[in-house]
């Protein structure tokens, strides 16, 4: 392992900037270099990993890490089944997150993720420009200057990995007597408190499921009714480990959960007192508490992109970004990372890909050789396919592939059929083949349907137009050796296949 | 002839427009769905005029016709006049009974004061016309 | 949550919400998902499974039948739903005509929005009349 340069990445001109030191940051760092694209890597944080040097409050993450499973550790399958580990092609460089758990969960404590990331950067040697905080960007003509705490960086590209986690309140009267969600203490400190919690999504689910021992009262509302992850067959909703004070609620355990808004907070006395309008129609009350705390969520920390062309859009004031994570307004500007939200593929049954480390890690990958080729000349191999070899090659992704498995409906692996035959494309976003351009083609992907059940669903492009193969699920999850499969993919690709 | 509300009920439950319909919604329909007459050449609605009512053929035959043109033929289980109920412009066809024709008839403020107060026959009248005006734009594509 | 507020003030503008009070209007803000698409941008594609509703918020679309323009959709104006409501895939693409921001209901979750939202529902049979209408006048 070389020595790495306590400040490397002066201020300067470069080709590329990259502005993040979290997974995204790190992920799409690493995957430049393995492709020698020159760039600098400026954090504003003094140490690697992102939010996970702060978050969960409850130092446990929802994203397994399986010690044991079906493949073995360190293979590209494996992958699948381990969530957390940064990407790397090294064999040292892989599978570092089961080294630093105790055994205790399959979900690492935050700060197991924390040395995990700040392994990968050791082990790779990734040099990262510490302290040196993004304050405003402006244009040079086609170019870009990144204005920070170190000086002025120029640059033709950047890629922001800034998260999604600027804590957001919103507008209320009484809003500065309203906490948030960052803001959360030690556990004890609220023992036989009343708390009222705004937001029913995750973040508000764990600071209620974390307090549920000490507080005296909890109140959980916001306006739309909670949604869990076992209901909606997907990421989005209420994660099965944050359910019990849904359960206790039913019990009469203290808990109260109101589909209501918000109208304000005041002072009455030594409490406080919140007065909720009914959105299901429930009753509006107003109702004491003695801590008010918003955990409603987090925007992404643009600054002033918004100002220079980037389009937002949403309650987490995302980038609009092409399928390949460009800003869709502003060429140039690229975001790794969470913040990846912002191109939520093709939604099929509602379900976007996913903002979390397990899928976008595949994403930064993808960005880093789409912006080798587009903008560096550095194009990547295209491994030649036996005709015979294709459906069955499709199949074994559909089963294995990390990418497909952990971006459902969102990554695909492309086979193209050039003069010469078909070849491996690669892993490409989904959205990307259904509505872009090229010779003809086949994806594959896994999508789950509207009843959550997981199945291959294939896209063949002929002559510019694209159709959709969806085949059968299996209880197993073992599409290799499926004759309907097999059978299907081959009628799909009748004439192809040559 | 008289019909049962049961039978009235399970004729509904044919029609497209009320396919899916929750038993309570058409019994309460049914309940609704007065019973009218028509002899051979009789006008069940005419061009131009404002409707006030849903008709589903029982028993008999219509004809469809607009500016002295024929459109359509109609048969037992067929509905008219689903559009004017719900938005109470004029008619923009005429209906003539071929023969002696039975139809249950709603009226279009029975029909609203429902709506009101069952979501699921707003839906299924929404799910009734999505299929109209994708037979009419796969008619218009072919 | 950022920003509910204008969106419940965007939507109270819209026919399809007009009889919708300020409390279930904010129920409603909270159960859309905004969405944003550049320019030749598919929202909605032909033949394609697992769609979802749309509303319209901002900017143009254009309906499209094997690449043929058929019609053109403007703000307030609401597509998807015929391909829930009769369970198969949509007929036509729908395509962003410029810089389009649209509010969204995932398919497997309009029924039980319009359940919530009866009179949401009610404005879209009348919409539907209208469009049968317009097809009637130069169809049968």
């Amino acid at each position: 392992m070389g020595e790495v340069d306590a400040r490397p990445f002066p201020p300067g001109d470069y080709p590329l900037v990259v502005v993040g030191s979290g997974p995204g940051g790190i992920q799409v760092s690493y995957s430049l270099r393995r492709l020698g694209v020159e760039h600098a890597l400026i954090s504003a944080d003094d140490a690697p990993g992102g939010m996970f040097r702060r978050f969960p409050f409850f130092q446990r993450l929802l994203s397994w890490t399986k010690p044991y499973a079906p493949v073995p550790r360190g293979s590209r399958a494996y992958e699948r089944y381990d969530w957390n580990s940064l990407i790397g092609e090294e064999p040292s460089h892989r599978a570092i997150q089961p080294e630093f758990m105790d055994g205790t969960s399959e979900f690492p404590s935050r700060p197991e993720m924390e040395a995990q990331l700040a392994e990968f950067v050791r082990r790779a040697a990734l040099p990262i420009r510490y302290g040196c905080l993004w304050e405003a960007t402006r244009r040079d003509g086609d170019r870009f200057v990144l204005e920070t705490s170190d000086g002025e960086y120029r640059c033709g590209l950047v890629v922001f990995a800034v998260g999604v986690a600027e804590p957001f309140t919103p507008e209320m009267p009484g809003r500065e007597l309203v906490a948030h969600y960052v803001d959360t203490r030690d556990p004890e400190t609220y023992a036989g408190r009343r708390l009222f919690i705004v937001g029913k999504q995750n973040s508000g689910f764990e600071l209620a499921s974390g307090l549920l021992h000490w507080a005296s009262r909890i109140v959980l509302a916001s306006p739309r009714p909670a949604k869990l992850s076992v209901e909606t067959n997907s990421l989005a909703g209420i994660r099965a480990r944050y359910v019990q004070p849904i359960e206790d609620r039913f019990m009469g355990g203290g808990v109260y959960i109101l589909n209501a808004s918000i109208e304000g907070v005041e002072r009455a006395g030594d409490v406080l007192r919140v007065r909720t309008r009914a959105t299901d129609g429930g009753m509006d009350l107003a109702i004491e508490a003695d801590e008010v705390i918003a955990a409603t969520g987090f925007v992404a920390p643009l600054r002033d992109l918004p100002a220079l062309g980037v389009a937002t859009f949403g309650p987490s004031r995302l980038p609009a970004q092409t399928p390949y994570w460009e800003s869709a307004s502003l060429a140039g500007i690229y975001f790794a990372g969470t913040i990846n939200m912002g191109s939520p593929g093709l939604k099929k049954n509602g379900v976007a890909g996913t903002g979390a480390v397990h899928g976008t890690r595949f994403n930064a990958r993808i960005l880093a050789r789409e912006i080798a080729e587009r903008h560096f000349g550095v194009v990547a191999p295209r491994p030649a396919l036996a005709p015979r070899d294709v459906v069955g090659y499709l199949l074994e992704e559909a089963t294995d592939a990390p990418e497909l498995w952990n971006q459902k409906g969102y990554l695909a692996r492309a086979v193209l059929f050039g003069a010469d035959g078909p070849y491996d494309e690669g892993i490409v976003p989904l959205q990307a083949f259904v509505d872009g351009s090229g010779p003809d083609g086949v994806a594959i992907g896994l999508e789950g349907d509207s009843e959550g059940v997981i199945r291959p669903a294939a896209y063949v492009r002929r002559k510019g137009a694209v159709s959709e193969v969806m085949l059968d699920p299996d209880p197993l999850n073992e599409f290799r050796g499926s004759s309907d499969g097999r059978a299907r993919l081959t009628a799909a690709l009748e004439g192809l296949l040559r | 002839m008289t019909m049962t509300v049961a039978e009235r009920a399970a004729l509904l439950s044919r029609v497209t427009l009320f396919a899916g319909l929750p038993e309570a919604s058409l019994q309460a329909l049914a309940e609704l769905a007065g019973e009218a007459e028509f002899g051979d050449g009789d006008a069940i609605v005419l061009q131009g005029q404002v409707g006030t009512g849903l008709f589903v053929i029982v028993a008999g035959a219509a004809r469809v016709v607009r500016g002295g043109e024929e459109l359509d033929r109609l048969g037992p289980g067929d509905y008219l006049g689903e559009l004017a109920v719900i938005d109470r412009m004029p008619r923009m066809a005429s209906v003539f009974a071929v023969g002696p024709t039975t139809c249950l008839a709603l009226a279009s403020w029975d029909l609203f004061r429902r709506v009101d107060g069952d979501p699921e026959l707003v839906h299924s009248l929404l799910r009734g016309l999505a299929l109209r005006v994708r037979h009419l734009s796969e008619h218009h594509s072919h | 949550m950022a920003g509910t507020e204008e969106l419940i003030d965007e939507l109270s503008d819209l026919a399809l919400f007009a009889d919708l009070a300020r409390p279930e209007l904010a129920g409603v803000a909270h159960t859309l998902e905004e969405e944003w698409y550049a320019d030749g941008q598919r929202i909605l594609r032909e033949g394609f499974s697992g769609t979802g509703f749309y509303i319209l918020l901002e900017g143009e679309v254009a309906v499209r039948i094997e690449g043929q323009e058929r019609a053109r959709l403007r703000r307030g104006a609401f597509f998807g739903e015929a391909a829930i409501l009769l369970g198969e895939p949509p007929g036509a693409d729908v395509v962003a005509a410029g810089r389009v921001r649209v509010v969204h209901v995932a398919g497997p979750a309009l029924h039980e929005f319009l359940m919530r939202h009866p009179n949401v529902m009610f404005r879209m049979l009348q919409e539907q009349t209208r469009r049968l209408r317009s097809a009637n006048r130069w169809a049968r």
